[in-house]
């Protein structure tokens, strides 16, 4: 579960998140879409703690929080293994808790999940960009989160590429049944992976509802959006 | 008359200067403070020390610097002996000559060059390193998976500058020592025995000790300043380039600085 009440946040007087409220119940998965800069990746940014709320509240169900970076964020001098591995050997409340065989077996397993097996010695410059995703969707889940955010998934790959990693999103939740944020401007990995979608714009949230109910609502925002049109209330950055 | 001076004082140039003086010191004092905090963190994480990547920074800092740092030194002993060991023959001071080289070599010229190569090879290296990782989201990774990154990323590090600067640091006193006795063979005909007999004349124990705690806090300064800059690097290329640039320049001021207190503390 993950609920975020009243949020604001602003970066050099300019609010970013103008109190923002929504609820993800556990299992579900919720599509944040909206403009570039809307503020979607400061929202994941405030929820897994990597910068300070101004106000308002994020609460978490106990547990990890995971986050897949849009360009990855693999440690590129570590191989495959070490990468997925990294906070089971690292983390001062596991390092101790898993022999090097469990290890082992986890990194086996999480790879088996991502459907890349056998890849422990590569290293991430060694793999195509949707490989790179697929191994840090295993780094993601080696601690078991209850919380997975996706932070543009889909950004910079092939359309077959997208539609192997919206794949995996859906089956991360299934197995995991992590409450999860997607964060994505493509319609694809909406009606894909979203159970439920929320529009950013300027800071606020103009539309919450179903994918299905987005492409078929009248909302200006969606319409724009849907139909990738220059044309109705979003002008912001467009000159 | 108040009116005017101060009318004078918002157009001038002079305000300009200041504004700029006070910004520039305001920024020394946040980099200052900056490291201090990333050192603190560091201490904290001293227990935690991950040996395996500690083996490999000090491989990386004491073993695949070598040859550019013997080559800096031996090449720094030949130029000033080579100008030194002639005259000194002249004046038929020959049998001084490995006294003062050996006094040089191992008093200041060892630590200190092989502490502006360590810079520019290991120091710009760790800086831009992390830098990269911290453009790239690799830092704020390591943070989402509940993992210290400047104990993770710092500790090795500055160890393995601790550990191995005053191994360095002895291999080049050996290597200067010898390029300076070649070095006055050649230029100025002076015996090995002659030079030999002297320079052990020159090196007292304490000299020795200095110099290993001199090197013992140019490692650390070395690898603190340039894991510090890389680690507060901002934006992307430029942010990473603007941060290994700090790094080194930090990284030179700080050991001359810290030369100088050693200087003033044992040899006044």
């Amino acid at each position: 579960m993950i609920k975020v009440q009243n949020l604001t946040k602003a970066f050099n007087g300019k609010k970013v998140l103008d109190d923002i409220s929504f609820e993800i119940k556990s299992g579900e998965t919720l599509a944040l879409v909206g403009f570039s800069g809307s503020g979607k990746s400061t929202m994941l940014k405030l929820i897994c703690g990597l910068i300070e709320k101004d106000s308002g509240d994020i609460t978490t169900s106990d547990g990890d929080i995971a986050m897949v970076f849009q360009y990855s964020a693999l440690f590129d001098s570590l191989n495959v293994a070490d990468n997925i591995s990294f906070a089971l050997r690292e983390r001062r409340d596991l390092r101790d808790k898993y022999s090097p065989d469990e290890i082992k077996k986890i990194v086996a397993e999480k790879l088996e999940l991502v459907g890349l097996k056998g890849i422990e010695d590569k290293f991430p410059s060694e793999l195509s960009g949707g490989m790179q995703k697929r191994v840090s969707f295993a780094r993601a889940i080696v601690t078991e989160p209850n919380s997975i955010l996706y932070d543009e998934p889909t950004s910079g790959l092939d359309p077959i590429s997208s539609t192997l990693i919206e794949d995996y999103i859906v089956r991360l939740k299934d197995e995991t049944k992590a409450s999860s944020i997607v964060v994505t401007h493509q319609m694809s990995t909406i009606q894909r992976t979203a159970d439920r979608v929320i529009m950013l714009y300027d800071g606020k949230i103009v539309f919450e509802g179903t994918p299905h109910q987005m492409l078929k609502s009248g909302n200006d925002y969606t319409k724009q959006f849907v139909n990738a049109s220059l044309k109705g209330p979003m002008t912001m950055g467009l000159g | 008359m108040i009116n005017s001076i101060g009318k004078y004082y918002k157009h001038s140039a002079t305000r300009l200067i200041f504004e700029g003086m006070a910004k520039q010191f305001c920024l020394f004092l946040e980099t200052l403070g900056m490291i201090g905090m990333h050192a603190v963190t560091a201490a904290r994480g001293l227990g935690f020390v991950d040996k395996k990547e500690l083996m490999y920074q000090c491989y990386r800092f004491g073993i695949t610097s070598l040859p550019i740092t013997l080559s800096i030194v031996s090449m720094s002993i030949v130029i000033v002996t080579s100008q030194v060991a002639l005259e000194m023959v002249k004046q038929g001071g020959g049998h001084f000559v490995g006294m003062a080289v050996s006094i040089l070599v191992v008093r200041e010229l060892a630590v200190i060059m092989s502490g502006f190569a360590l810079i520019s090879m290991i120091g710009s290296s760790l800086a831009s390193e992390i830098a990269t990782m911290r453009v790239t989201e690799q830092i704020d990774a390591m943070r989402v998976l509940k993992v210290e990154p400047v104990a993770n990323l710092f500790v090795p590090r500055i160890l393995s500058g601790m550990l191995m600067m005053p191994v360095v640091c002895v291999i080049a006193s050996v290597v200067g020592v010898l390029a300076g006795a070649v070095t006055a063979e050649l230029a100025a005909g002076l015996s090995y025995r002659a030079f030999f007999e002297s320079a052990w004349l020159g090196i007292f124990a304490k000299d020795m000790f200095v110099s290993l705690g001199k090197a013992v806090c140019f490692g650390a300064c070395i690898t603190l300043i340039s894991c510090s800059c890389g680690f507060e690097a901002k934006g992307g290329a430029k942010g990473v380039g603007e941060a290994t640039t700090k790094a080194v320049v930090w990284s030179f001021v700080a050991i001359v600085i810290v030369d100088m207190f050693f200087a003033i503390a044992f040899f006044f």
